[in-house]
C-alpha cells in the first residue's frame, strides 16, 4: 500500500507540471487505435432457457469511452466477452473497425481487456506480464522493452515493472493490468469492472487517472460497471441494460435527466415515480395532483427528480405547488435528504444547503416543481 | 495425573516413537560401514561394502535398470497425466466420475492384486502375440500405471488454484493455442510438472511388488536384486545399496515436497 | 434515445453452440484418452482377467484353462486331491489376525502421537509429521530388512527378550508372527498418525473446556468430548491401515518364515511359483472385496468427515 502511494505521488507531481487535459507535450509515440463497433441482433443463450442477450444493437463511435451499466445479470459482462472474443454469440453480427470479426478467435483480434481480477501471469515478472501480448503478437525483444518502457512511462509505474506479482497491491495490480492491455495498442480496449475490487479512495482516484488516459490517447474503451456513480462521471456515453436487452443508451445526463423507461430511472437512482391518470394538453393528473409538463412524451408514469424541487414554508398556491408535511430530514451538511407525505404518497426532496432556513420534521411546506424538471415515461 | 507428568509422558514417548520409526534404517546405514561382515556387531568402520557393490556386475546392471525404468516411466507418466490434470480442469464441470473411478483405482488396488493381474495379463499377451516379454518395458508399462494418477492429480490441483480468467487473458492477449501451452500453461504449471516428476521417480525406486511380478530374467532392479540377496542370506554389501537408495530417495522426496511447496 | 430494436438479424451465424460442443468434446477426449485408455488396457482389462481366471480350471505350469468352474474356490477353502486339509484356512486366519493385531497396535500408538504434534507449536508441526511420514518413502524390503537386523537371534533386543524369558534361547524374534506384525505396523504407522491428526487439529477446544467443567474426571471429559470428535479420523485411519495390511506380502514373506504366511503370499506363490493361478486369482478376489468394503466405510467417513483426507505418500 505505502509502495502504491509514492507511486501516485509520482503521478500528482507530473500532473501539478503539466496541467491535465493539455499535457499533449508528454504523450508517448503509442499508436492511438480508435475503431467503431458496431453491433446487430446479437443473441445469447446459456444453457435452454438462460438467455443473456436477446437482440442487442448497438454503436460505439470510435475514440468514445462508452459504458454498459446495468444490475449484475443483465448481459453486459456476456457483451463485453462477445466483444472479446471469449464467448461467442449464437447470433447477430459484430463488426470492429469496419471488419466483421464474429468469427474471429480471441487472439487474432486487436481487442484488449482488462480483467476485473486482473489475470496477471504469476509465473512471470511485471515486466514479463507487460511484454506477453507483444511476444505473442511475435515482435522482436529489443522493440518489446522499448514499448514497455513508453507505456511504464505513460501510466507512471516507475519502479514497479521490476516487481514480482505477488509484491502488489491491487491497486498497482490494476494499473499493470491496464498498461499490459494498452501497450499492445489495441483498437478497442474492453474493461470489465476493473475497479470494484479496490476501496473507495482508491477507486476514486482510478478513475480520474483512467479517464485521463483515455482522453489522452483517444483510443475506444468499452467499460463494464454496476456502478451509475462511476459510469456517469466517466463516460462519453451509457448503455442501460437489463435482462439481455438494451434500455437507453445516452450521454451521462440524457440517462439520468430522462430516462426513457422506469426500469432506467430506478436503476439511475429515482424513487420519485408516479401514476399518470388523465392528462389534458400539458396538464397531467397524477397521484400527487395536477401538474403541468413542459413537453409530455407519454407514458403513464411522471418522474420528479428530488434535487429539482423547491421547498417553502408554509402554504403558496401556484401552478406545479404541492402541499405536504415533512416526515423525516437527513441533514447531510451540504445538502439535506428530505421525505415529505403529501397526498396519501411520499415524495423525496434533496435541497442544497445554503445557509438560509430549513424545514423541519413536522413543518407544513409547498413543494415548487418546474414544469421542464418534469419527464415522463412509460413501464 | 497431572498436567505435566502426562505432558513428559507424552514427549517421551514421541521420543521413543522417533527411534521406532528411523531404528531400522539407522542399524541399515550403521552396518553398511561395519568393518565385519557380522550383521550383529559392529567391530570397525569400513567403506569395503561400497566397493564390492562398484565390482559387482549383477548390482550395476540393476542400478542401470532402476534408474533407466524410473526416468523412462517418470517421462511418459508426466506426458500423460499432465494431459489427464488438465482435461479433469478444463471439463470439470461435466461429470467426469467414470474417470475419476478410473483414475483412483491404481491408488486403491493392493499391489499385489495390481502385480499379478499385470503379470497374468502379459504372461497371456506374450504366449498369444509373442509381444511385450516380461522383462523392462512390461515393467514400464507397470509403473506408468501406478504413476499416471499422482502426475493428474498434482497437476489438476495445480490447475484448481489458479484465476481461470489467466486462461482468458492469455487468449486476449493474442496467444495462439500452441502458445499458450508453451507460454502459459506449462510455465505456470512448472513446480507442479518438477514436483510429479520427482514423485513418479520415488514411486518407481521405491517399488518393489509391482516391479517384481512384472519383470523378467533380465530386467531385475535394486529393490528386486536387494530382495533376491536377502532371500539367499544376508550378505552385509545389501547394507550399502539400501544406504545409497535411502538417501537418493529421501532426497527425491525432498525435491518432490519443496517444488510442491513453491505455490504462488 | 433508441430504445428500438431492429429484428434480430437471420444471417448464417451457424457457428453458435453445437459447433463449440463438439470442439469441447473433442477437447476432452483429446487430453483424457491417452492417460484413460492406458489405465484401462494395462489395469482395468487384467484385473478383469484376472477375475477370468479364478473361474477357471487349474492347467499344466499352473496355467488357467477351461473349463470355468468353482474349483479355485473350493481349494482356498482347503479342499484338495487328499481332501480338506487346513492350511489355507490357518493363512486366512492368520491374516485377519496379524491385520488386526498390527492395526490395535497402530492405534496405540498413533493416537497418543497423533494428539501430541496437534498440541506442539504450529511452526513444528509440519517437521513433526515430515518425521512420521519419511521412513516411509524407503523401499519396504529395505524397511523389513533393517527389521531382519534388528532381530535376528544375537542381536541387543533378542538378547533382552532372551533375558526375560520372553523367546526360548538362540531363536531370536525374527522370524516369527511377532516381527510380522511389527512389520506391519511399521509400515501403517503413518498412515494412521495423518487422519488422526487432521480431527486433532480441527478439535474444538471450546468443547473439551465445556466437558472439563461438566465432567468431573479427565477421562469422561476425553470420553465424551474429545473422543467422538476424533472418531472419524480414526476410523478413517483404520482403513487405511487394514486394508493393505491384510493384502501385505513382504513383511510376511522376509519376517515371518515359513509359519508366518498370509493371503498375500498365498497368492504371489500360486503365481510365482508357476503352480495354480486360479487358486491365486481365487485369493486375490477376496482380497478385492476387502478394499472394496474398505473404501465403501471410507466413503461414509469421509462423508462424515466433511472433506477429502489426503494421505502423504
Amino acid at each position: 500500500m505505502t509502495d502504491f502511494t509514492t507511486a501516485v505521488d509520482a503521478t500528482g507531481r507530473a500532473d501539478s507540471a503539466a496541467p491535465s487535459g493539455e499535457d499533449t507535450g508528454e504523450q508517448s509515440h503509442l499508436q492511438r487505435g480508435a475503431s467503431s463497433i458496431t453491433l446487430q441482433g446479437l443473441h445469447k443463450r446459456f444453457g435452454r432457457d438462460a438467455v443473456a442477450l436477446d437482440g442487442v444493437d448497438l454503436t460505439i463511435e470510435a475514440g468514445e469511452f462508452f459504458t454498459l451499466l446495468g444490475p449484475s445479470g443483465c448481459g453486459k459482462t456476456t457483451l463485453l466477452r462477445i466483444l472479446a472474443g471469449l464467448e461467442e454469440a449464437d447470433e447477430g453480427q459484430l463488426n470492429i473497425g469496419g471488419k466483421d470479426v464474429i468469427d474471429v478467435p480471441p487472439h487474432h483480434r486487436s481487442v484488449n481487456t482488462v480483467f476485473q481480477s486482473y489475470a496477471l501471469f504469476p509465473h512471470l515478472s511485471v515486466r514479463e506480464n507487460l511484454a506477453f501480448g507483444l511476444k505473442m503478437r511475435g515482435m522482436p525483444a529489443a522493440q518489446r522493452e522499448q514499448k514497455v518502457a513508453e507505456i511504464a512511462q505513460f501510466i507512471k509505474l516507475g519502479d514497479l515493472v521490476d516487481r514480482r506479482i505477488d509484491q502488489l497491491s491491487g491497486g498497482q495490480r490494476q494499473r499493470i493490468a491496464l498498461a499490459r492491455a494498452l501497450v499492445c495498442e489495441p483498437d478497442v480496449l474492453l474493461l470489465d469492472e476493473p475497479l470494484s475490487a479496490l476501496d473507495a479512495g482508491l477507486r476514486s482516484q482510478l478513475q480520474v487517472e483512467l479517464l485521463r488516459v483515455q482522453k489522452r490517447l483517444g483510443m475506444t474503451f468499452v467499460f463494464v460497471t454496476h456502478d451509475q456513480d462511476e459510469a456517469m462521471v466517466m463516460s462519453d456515453r451509457i448503455a442501460v441494460l437489463n435482462g439481455g436487452k438494451i434500455q437507453q443508451v445516452g450521454a451521462p445526463r440524457e440517462v439520468y435527466e430522462r430516462p426513457s423507461n422506469a426500469f432506467v430511472a430506478r436503476f439511475m437512482g429515482h424513487d420519485n415515480l408516479y401514476r399518470v391518470t388523465a392528462r389534458n394538453g400539458n396538464r397531467l393528473t397524477t397521484e400527487l395532483g395536477e401538474l403541468e409538463v413542459e413537453q409530455d412524451g407519454g407514458g403513464d408514469l411522471v418522474l420528479i427528480r428530488p434535487e429539482t424541487l423547491d421547498l417553502k414554508p408554509g402554504h403558496v398556491e401556484g401552478v406545479n405547488h404541492l402541499h405536504g408535511r415533512i416526515a423525516e430530514r437527513l441533514y447531510r451538511g451540504s445538502h439535506a435528504e428530505f421525505r415529505l407525505e403529501l397526498a396519501g404518497t411520499t415524495l423525496q426532496a434533496v435541497v442544497n444547503n445554503r445557509g438560509k432556513h430549513m424545514p423541519d420534521v413536522g413543518d407544513e411546506v409547498t413543494v415548487l416543481v418546474a414544469p421542464e424538471d418534469l419527464v415522463t415515461l412509460s413501464e | 495425573m497431572n498436567k505435566r507428568a502426562m505432558r513428559r509422558g507424552l514427549t517421551t514417548f514421541w521420543w521413543l516413537t522417533v527411534v521406532f520409526l528411523y531404528l531400522p534404517l539407522a542399524v541399515v546405514m550403521l552396518f553398511s560401514f561395519n568393518a565385519s561382515n557380522s550383521a550383529a556387531r559392529m567391530t570397525g568402520f569400513s567403506l569395503r561394502w561400497y566397493h564390492q557393490l562398484l565390482g559387482n556386475e549383477q548390482i550395476m546392471s540393476a542400478f542401470a535398470n532402476t534408474l533407466i525404468l524410473a526416468v523412462i516411466s517418470s517421462v511418459i507418466a508426466l506426458a500423460i497425466g499432465c494431459m489427464i490434470g488438465y482435461g479433469m480442469y478444463r471439463h470439470r464441470h461435466r461429470k467426469l466420475g467414470w474417470l475419476i473411478i478410473l483414475i483412483y483405482l491404481p491408488i486403491v488396488l493392493p499391489d499385489i492384486v495390481f502385480g499379478i493381474s499385470e503379470m497374468a495379463f502379459f504372461v497371456q499377451f506374450h504366449r498369444l502375440t509373442g509381444f511385450l516379454q516380461p522383462g523392462l518395458t512390461t515393467m514400464i508399462i507397470a509403473h506408468v500405471t501406478f504413476q499416471i494418477p499422482f502426475v493428474a492429480l498434482i497437476v489438476y490441483s495445480r490447475f484448481v488454484g489458479l484465476d481461470p480468467t489467466l486462461f482468458e487473458a492469455a487468449k486476449d492477449l493474442y496467444a495462439s493455442p500452441v502458445k499458450r501451452v508453451v507460454h502459459f500453461m506449462l510455465p505456470t504449471i512448472k513446480p507442479a510438472l518438477i514436483s510429479a516428476f520427482f514423485l513418479s521417480f520415488t514411486l518407481s525406486v521405491d517399488d518393489f511388488v509391482i516391479s517384481f511380478f512384472t519383470s523378467g530374467p533380465e530386467s531385475a532392479t535394486l529393490p528386486i536384486y536387494i530382495w533376491g540377496a536377502i532371500k539367499k542370506g544376508i550378505s552385509p554389501e545389501i547394507n550399502a545399496i539400501a544406504t545409497l537408495m535411502i538417501g537418493a530417495v529421501a532426497l527425491a522426496a525432498v525435491f518432490s515436497l519443496m517444488f510442491n511447496r513453491r505455490r504462488a | 434515445m433508441s430504445n428500438s430494436h431492429t429484428t434480430a438479424m437471420q444471417s448464417g451465424q451457424t457457428l453458435g453452440r453445437s459447433q463449440a460442443m463438439v470442439r469441447e468434446a473433442r477437447h476432452l477426449l483429446f487430453t483424457v484418452t491417452p492417460g484413460a485408455a492406458w489405465i484401462i488396457l494395462f489395469l482395468v482389462l487384467p484385473s478383469v482377467y484376472l477375475m477370468a481366471v479364478a473361474f477357471m480350471t487349474n492347467g499344466p505350469y499352473g496355467l488357467p484353462q477351461m473349463p470355468l468352474s468353482l474349483e479355485s474356490f473350493k481349494q482356498l477353502a482347503g479342499f484338495g486331491f487328499l481332501g480338506w486339509s487346513p492350511g489355507n484356512i490357518y493363512t486366512l486366519l492368520r491374516s485377519l489376525w496379524q491385520t488386526f493385531l498390527a492395526t490395535a497396535l497402530v492405534v496405540i500408538v498413533a493416537y497418543p502421537i497423533a494428539y501430541y504434534i496437534s498440541t506442539c507449536r504450529e511452526k513444528w508441526r509440519p517437521l513433526m509429521l515430515l518425521a512420521v511420514v519419511v521412513p516411509s518413502w524407503t523401499n519396504q524390503v529395505i524397511r523389513a530388512f533393517g527389521w531382519m537386523n534388528l532381530l535376528a537371534p544375537g542381536t541387543p533386543l533378542s538378547s533382552f527378550a532372551e533375558t526375560l524369558g520372553l523367546i526360548s534361547p538362540n531363536m531370536g524374534l525374527y522370524p516369527s508372527n511377532f516381527a510380522v506384525t511389527l512389520g506391519l505396523a511399521y509400515n501403517f504407522l503413518p498412515f494412521m498418525v495423518l487422519p488422526l491428526y487432521a480431527a486433532f487439529e480441527k478439535l474444538d477446544t471450546a468443547q473439551v473446556e465445556a466437558a472439563q467443567d461438566l465432567y468431573a474426571t479427565p477421562f469422561k471429559a476425553f470420553w465424551h468430548a474429545v473422543f467422538p470428535q476424533t472418531l472419524p479420523g480414526l476410523l478413517a485411519g483404520v482403513v487405511l491401515v487394514a486394508i493393505p495390511a491384510f493384502g501385505m506380502y513382504v513383511v510376511p514373506e522376509l519376517l515371518g518364515g515359513g509359519k508366518g504366511m498370509m493371503l498375500g503370499n498365498l497368492v504371489a506363490t500360486q503365481f510365482s511359483g508357476g503352480s495354480n493361478w486360479p487358486l491365486g486369482a481365487a485369493g486375490a478376489i477376496l482380497m478385492l472385496i476387502a478394499t472394496f468394503i474398505g473404501l465403501f466405510a471410507m466413503r461414509r467417513i469421509g462423508k462424515r468427515l466433511g472433506g477429502g483426507e489426503e494421505v502423504v505418500i
